[in-house]
């Protein structure tokens, strides 16, 4: 029976990890669909997920983490699913997670977000990300009122109106951070955070790193005031 | 001005002219985005020919020497030109984002398997 949830994995070059991370993701929930978005990969990413037995979004050429998940997104908003969760192709996340955040969605919010700092025990990534987590998510709280701890999280389930939102072609797709969450206040979306467990990934591209870190951080201050001051057009589309 | 001078400025300005002319004849420069090149040819001609009117910006503009009120407007030029195509390539940025998500999506449901609703 199919459950009305859809997963989207953008994979960047994960053709080794994307077959076990199917895998496991039909094993804890085999009602959902999955679709894979390969964001331009040059080690056979399409070829994998479609040998199992996904649907592939197969982006012509790299375009990055956000516009990689927004293409999943419009994917899952065309073929009226309930609800989208995206879900990290790296394996850093845990399938057992999704059901509480869909339940979320299903329960009247528009955005439920996987934090790995409500989470017991869950790897919190290194002290330099801890920081600028804590900086974001201070921004946020001051710019939204919204207390979200993890605003980074890259385990989201979206329901319908947030679907709508994320799928403007406007919406911030460089890595959706917390100036989506900026927005999805303003489009007065329901946000709420539920504990999400994350594992140590062995991710060889990690965006936060040296002197991105700091080029991250400034765009990031720059895009939420974007989002913040932004036009009401910008919600719209 | 020296009739030397006005003479090397003005065929400076009248090559450039013609390359825009030819740019946009053979079609390499697209026509709404040729007029401000042509308008840039048609003030460089301009300010040669009536050096009056940059003395009179210069003094107006409390400058010293009219070199100077040149150098400035050029520069300023330059950078809003580039400042526009800054804007233009966040404007082409989105719309290849936007068209190759179309395309990845229009595959997707092309190599979609059958059986699926």
């Amino acid at each position: 029976m199919r459950s009305n949830v859809l997963l989207v994995l953008p994979a960047w070059n994960e053709a080794g990890n994307i077959g076990d991370v199917v895998a496991e993701l039909r094993d804890v929930r085999p009602a959902d669909d999955i679709v894979v978005v390969d964001d331009g990969s040059l080690d056979g990413t399409t070829a994998a997920a479609a040998a199992a037995g996904c649907v592939v979004v197969p982006l012509p050429f790299h375009l990055g983490y956000g516009a990689a998940v927004q293409a999943g997104v419009k994917y899952g908003r065309r073929h009226g699913y309930e609800v989208v969760v995206t879900f990290d192709a790296d394996g850093q996340h845990d399938p057992g997670d999704i059901a509480p955040l869909a339940a979320c969605i299903r329960e009247g919010a528009d955005l439920a977000l996987g934090s790995r700092f409500l989470a017991r025990g869950s790897y919190r990534g290194g002290a330099v990300r801890q920081a600028g987590r804590h900086v974001f998510s201070g921004l946020t709280w001051l710019l939204t009122g919204m207390r979200i701890s993890d605003p980074t999280s890259g385990l989201k389930a979206l329901g319908v109106r947030a679907q709508t939102l994320f799928a403007l072609a406007g919406f911030p797709d460089r890595f959706p951070d917390a100036d989506a969450l900026v927005l999805a206040r303003r489009a007065r979306l329901i946000v709420v955070e539920r504990p999400a467990r994350m594992r140590p990934s062995h991710n060889r591209h990690s965006m936060h790193g040296g002197y991105r870190a700091v080029a991250y951080t400034f765009n990031m201050c720059l895009s939420l005031l974007v989002a913040a001051a932004g036009r009401e057009t910008d919600l719209r589309g | 001005m020296p009739i030397r001078q006005k003479v090397f400025f003005l065929s400076v300005a009248v090559v450039l002219l013609l390359v825009i002319v030819e740019l946009i004849r053979r079609r390499r420069l697209r026509v709404e985005y040729s007029w401000l090149w042509i308008a840039s040819g048609v003030t460089i001609i301009l300010l040669i020919l009536r050096y009056d009117v940059l003395v009179w910006l210069t003094a107006t503009t409390g400058a010293v020497i009219p070199t100077s009120t040149l150098f400035f407007l050029s520069i300023l030029y330059l950078a809003l030109l580039s400042l526009n195509y800054s804007v233009r390539l966040s404007d082409l940025t989105r719309q290849v984002k936007e068209l190759a998500q179309e395309v990845a999506l229009l595959r997707a449901e092309r190599d979609a398997p059958r059986d699926r609703p």
